[in-house]
């Protein structure tokens, strides 16, 4: 039974997995079974001089200010030595499918998290890839065209490689810009009351067509809610707005009109101006004041105060 | 099932307040009688209460407004209170903004309005 399991098992690991984007990539670095033997046979000189370099490289990291402050102590460095001799040893014969490629992208992002710096992690790259192809040179001089060869097919592996992580840096960079994105998006906007029948409210950040169909409803809430006979909505904090937003803004205020408040539009910029314009909106249909002092004091006038 | 909306009087205002959706010949009868209200009573202004109502459509948008501006003909003038938020959008929506009949929130604001409190 048990071997009935085992059997299984390792066959559905020994199939490859298909996967487009790993061919794809794998053409485009040339990359092939070829160089995957070739760089194998580098295996045994890697384990024999392996430890040396990586010692070298760290004599040669910690040297710099800025990449020697990424290590806490001693044991740390110890610690990150052991996961290198091993990413080391992968780059030299670990099998080229979408676990390693996963794995990268892995150690990748960890880079990224902790503030590697592409030119960091690129310039250590080069400075192992350039210890080792030495002292392959080096040791295979009865063969020098093998030995070169050899070295050519680390060199793709290890480009190939570099991609992956500076995809990485750019996919993990990226998800934190749209996550602050979507952090603005969804900031609330307040409905706040100036005074009984006067409501302000103050619109920051990035005006799309979710939030603006938030701020509609809100907005319109809040006018029963507190029996507003006015409301100035002031959109300073508001770069800019294209015409489908710029559309909904007026909507909103013509349907708080339509519930018998007085909208007053302040702080428009110069782009906002323009989106209005380009969906057919002047200032007649609509009361507006350049500033928010100005807003108040037309919405009061608008009261009859 | 006809709806007859009630007019009442409020010094020299009228008041209707339209309890339930109206079909349209239940408008237009409403329509007439404010009209007739108007003349009857020398009305100076007309509130029209639609907070009860649900939704408003194009043609009862439309007849509203053509209350509205035959009121004026009549040296009155007519305001429409109680537009509820998603009545209010859909109405944008249509394109119904009723431009030139002033609006109020309710009866109160809009008896403020014609300076009836």
């Amino acid at each position: 039974m048990r071997e009935v399991i085992s059997s299984s098992l390792s066959d559905s690991e020994g199939k490859p997995e298909f996967d487009q984007d790993l061919v794809d990539a794998m053409r485009w670095f040339d990359l092939s079974d070829h160089d995957r033997a070739l760089t194998s046979e580098l295996g045994d000189i890697a384990d024999d001089v392996g430890e040396r370099i990586i010692e070298a490289f760290y004599t040669h990291l910690l040297t710099d200010e800025t990449a020697s402050r990424h290590f806490r102590d001693g044991a740390h460095i110890a610690q990150v030595k052991k996961g290198q001799m091993r990413y080391f040893r992968e780059l030299i014969n670990a099998d080229l499918d979408s676990s390693y490629i996963a794995d990268r992208r892995r150690i990748g992002s960890i880079h990224e998290r902790t503030g590697v710096t592409p030119t960091l992690y690129i310039g250590a790259y080069a400075f192992y890839l350039n210890k080792l192809a030495n002292v392959v040179l080096d040791r295979m001089e009865d063969d020098p065209a093998k030995a070169f060869s050899m070295v050519l097919s680390l060199f793709k592996i290890a480009h190939f490689d570099m991609a992956l992580a500076l995809e990485t840096y750019a996919d993990t960079r990226e998800e934190a810009i749209k996550a602050r994105e979507r952090e603005l998006s969804e900031l609330p906007t307040p409905v706040l009351q100036l005074r009984p029948g006067l409501l302000l409210i103050p619109v920051v950040g990035t005006l799309d067509s979710y939030r603006a169909r938030a701020l509609t409803i809100q907005l319109l809430e809040g006018i029963q809610e507190h029996r507003a006979r006015a409301v100035v909505l002031d959109i300073t904090g508001v770069a800019a707005v294209d015409s489908a937003v710029a559309n909904h803004l007026i909507q909103t205020m013509a349907a708080a009109r339509l519930m018998g408040a007085q909208p007053v539009l302040t702080g428009l910029s110069a782009e906002v101006a323009q989106s209005l314009v380009k969906v057919g909106v002047t200032a007649e249909a609509l009361s507006t004041a350049g500033d928010l002092q100005r807003g108040i004091e037309l919405a009061e006038h608008l009261l009859g105060e | 099932m006809t709806v007859t909306v009630p007019i009442l009087r409020q010094g020299s205002a009228l008041i209707a307040s339209i309890q339930e959706d109206l079909c349209d010949s239940d408008i237009l009868n409403l329509q007439s009688r404010i009209l007739e209200d108007v003349i009857r009573y020398r009305a100076n202004a007309v509130i029209i209460d639609v907070s009860a109502i649900g939704i408003l459509d194009s043609f009862g948008t439309k007849t509203l407004i053509e209350i509205a501006h035959s009121v004026k003909l009549r040296g009155a003038k007519m305001i429409i209170v109680g537009i509820q938020p998603d009545v209010a959008i859909s109405m944008v929506l249509l394109g119904l903004t009723l431009k030139d009949i002033p609006t109020a929130l309710d009866l109160d604001h809009g008896l403020a309005l014609i300076g009836e409190t």
